[in-house]
């Protein structure tokens, strides 16, 4: 067909513009799909990367970021059938859209501290079914956001011995790292749904080697956030001579603050659920509660900084929830209960009487 | 026949605890009623009571006089407003807002907390009335039109919106030398932002919500000093709760400070930084004894003052102003409060 057009070209005058008009015809016809698409994909994909994704991660609306990811995700990626794979963007709004369906699965689990708190048994039975259902639905889109991000990079996590990738710009860097995280918590996810999603578990100490090929302090400590979950999963990953994976987690934490990010703290926090760590997980949430009047929130980063409070705010209700039956009333976050955290000076009363 | 019976004496088991639940109405006063700050932190009151078997209809009003009228009437058992009109029904919790006698939050918490202990449960009674909490609603603040009104002496001469019903502050405007012009909570930020007063003072909730900025202008400010300790009261009819039930509620009430404080934090944080006037600390000292003075007179009601200021409660927030600044010339006055 393209000997057919080309030689079109070289005419002049109406005859070339009617041969160019049927080449195009016939071409369009011949072939399954339409090139427009195929440049829209490209234009899509790039304005995705360089305008979308840059604009996303300031907002600090986490709830219109996940419907965000939930509802273009298919669009976005339907363009892998007549494209290159977006395989960059595609990892985020899989992110993204997992994090509309763990909320899903928070809620769950609040009900069913609720039921709990009420002996009600059915209830909490049911709520307990709907939780692993959402967190199976959530841990398989963090697995594909994490394979997306690995493909995009053309990183191999099997393989033992693979390079770091080559992260050209900042954006790369964060997309890479996100990816590491959510492989990190599609495990966690599954382990919630019972197993149903099926996660590989090898995908956690390939986060691990992962990790390091990124700069731990210029990313607010998020690379060793996620090194020493995996050394409390699965303690046969922790190289000799490595630090206390507390420690770790808690210097983390505080380069968290300084990056103007907690994703490390909701990390830390996660850690201390994972070992049923109760000081752990009070001290971190006094932690960020604490950082509220010092912290720069990273203007760039404002979502992963939201994130990262939702994560804390939820491991707040679960324990209020268990506690008391309500979730963390507003004046008390930072604390597991409603009595005052410090002794508030009081005034003898003796000489007025 | 059996199922039935079972399942009958079940619900009355279940619904025995709920037959002694008492229940009681509460006008509740807010400048902006239902969807105030002050009526949605009583909602959380009520909350908090209906779990300790008081069950509260709350009533909004956004005019005070009337909540207290009402009140006053028997058409609602508890009233919440501000000390400036609770001050009747208890002097003592009254008088919290004694101009100048708490200078800090952090003095205010101590007396909050003090007062809610079971110790504190007999000064909550007096005549008929008992006071069921106290919540913080923020410092009175002077809003000034022209930026050059930083010192008490500038205040000579100036117009200043005044509530008509509060003594004490008649009785300071007078002292500065000020003009008062009798208003309510609901006209004096039109007076301020018309420009017909030159002065007024109030939280600095007003500063958004009565939109005060527009009076305040690009030449006026805020003075950066608390003139007085503003408070919502819940006073009830003293039959209406026993000493048990009536500590309980001013325990929820004092659990709701962190809650009532951060609204208050919040107000003060919108008001934009150069906008506060800072006044200098030695003239602070100066006001602070220019204050002391003022409510020993309308303590005692000399000088032409009304004797509006409970002694028990000065002394008190004396105490406490002692004990966080002990070196202050106050604490070793010979007339201390």
């Amino acid at each position: 067909m393209k000997a057919f057009v080309i030689p079109g070209l070289t005419r002049s005058g109406h005859t070339s513009r009617l041969l160019l008009t049927f080449g195009m015809i016939a071409l369009l016809a011949g072939c399954g799909y339409n090139p427009v698409y195929q440049t829209t994909g490209a234009v899509f994909a790039g304005y995705s990367e360089s305008e979308a994704t840059p604009y996303v991660l300031q907002m600090g609306d986490a709830d219109m970021a996940c419907d965000l990811g939930r509802s273009l995700d298919p669009l976005v990626y339907s363009f892998s059938r007549v494209t290159d794979r977006p395989d960059t963007t595609g990892s985020l709004l899989q992110l993204l859209a997992a994090n509309c369906s763990e909320q899903q699965a928070w809620e769950q689990e609040l009900r069913y501290e609720r039921a709990i708190f009420n002996d009600d048994v059915p209830e909490a039975k049911d709520a307990r079914t709907a939780a692993k259902r959402w967190h199976e639905l959530t841990a398989k889109r963090r697995l594909e956001a994490f394979n997306r991000a690995m493909r995009a990079y053309e990183y191999d996590p099997t393989d033992p011995e693979a390079e770091c990738p080559f992260l050209y710009a900042d954006q790369d860097e964060l997309t890479f790292l996100l990816g590491l995280l959510t492989g990190l918590q599609a495990i966690i996810n599954d382990t919630n749904s019972g197993g149903a999603a099926g996660v590989p578990k090898d995908i956690a100490p390939q986060a691990e080697r992962a990790a390091q090929c990124l700069d731990n302090e210029k990313w607010g400590g998020l690379p060793n956030a996620i090194r020493a979950n995996v050394w409390l999963l699965l303690p046969d990953t922790r190289p000799m001579m490595s630090p206390d994976p507390w420690r770790l987690l808690k210097n983390s934490s505080e380069l968290g603050v300084e990056a103007g990010f907690r994703a490390s703290m909701a990390l830390e926090a996660v850690a201390g659920e994972t070992a049923g760590r109760r000081d752990v997980i009070e001290d971190v949430i006094r932690r960020f509660d604490a950082a509220e009047s010092t912290i720069q929130v990273s203007e760039d980063y404002r979502l992963v900084d939201q994130v990262g409070r939702n994560v804390i705010t939820h491991v707040s209700d679960k324990l209020w929830t268990r506690e008391y039956g309500y979730r963390t009333p507003a004046a008390y976050f930072g604390q597991l209960s409603p009595e005052s955290s410090s002794d508030t000076e009081t005034m003898d009363l003796d000489d007025l009487l | 026949m059996f199922r039935k019976t079972t399942a009958a004496l079940l619900m009355t088991m279940a619904v025995a605890p709920m037959a002694q639940a008492k229940s009681a109405s509460m006008c509740v006063f807010d400048v902006i009623g239902a969807n105030g700050d002050v009526y949605n932190l009583m909602k959380d009151y009520a909350l908090e009571m209906k779990g300790h078997g008081l069950d509260i209809q709350l009533k909004p009003y956004t005019d005070e006089g009337v909540a207290l009228g009402d009140f006053q009437s028997g058409q609602c058992d508890i009233l919440a407003a501000t000390d400036l009109r609770t001050r009747r029904f208890n002097r003592f919790t009254g008088s919290i807002s004694a101009v100048g006698a708490i200078p800090t939050y952090d003095n205010l918490k101590t007396v909050l907390a003090t007062l809610a202990q079971p110790k504190a449960a007999k000064f909550m009674k007096e005549g008929d009335y008992e006071v069921l909490g106290i919540a913080p609603a923020g410092a009175g603040y002077l809003f000034v039109n022209d930026r050059s009104i930083d010192t008490a002496g500038e205040l000579a001469g100036k117009r200043m919106a005044t509530l008509d019903y509060q003594k004490d502050a008649i009785h300071m405007v007078n002292y500065v030398k000020a003009t008062v012009v009798p208003s309510d909570i609901t006209n004096f930020a039109g007076k301020f932002n018309n420009g017909s007063v030159d002065t007024a003072y109030a939280p600095a909730f007003a500063y958004e919500a009565l939109e005060l900025y527009k009076g305040v202008g690009d030449d006026g400010g805020i003075v950066d000093y608390p003139l007085a300790q503003l408070t919502v009261q819940m006073v009830a009819r003293d039959e209406l709760l026993n000493d048990d039930e009536a500590q309980q509620a001013r325990e929820v009430a004092w659990a709701m400070y962190p809650q009532a404080m951060a609204l208050v934090k919040r107000s003060e944080k919108n008001i934009p930084d150069d906008q506060w006037i800072n006044i200098p600390d030695e003239d602070i000292q100066g006001y602070q004894e220019m204050f002391r003075e003022n409510r020993l007179e309308l303590r005692d009601g000399k000088n032409g003052a009304p004797s509006v200021y409970d002694p028990k409660m000065l002394h008190l927030l004396s105490k406490v102003r002692c004990a966080s600044n002990p070196g202050a010339s106050e604490c070793t006055a010979g007339n201390r409060e």
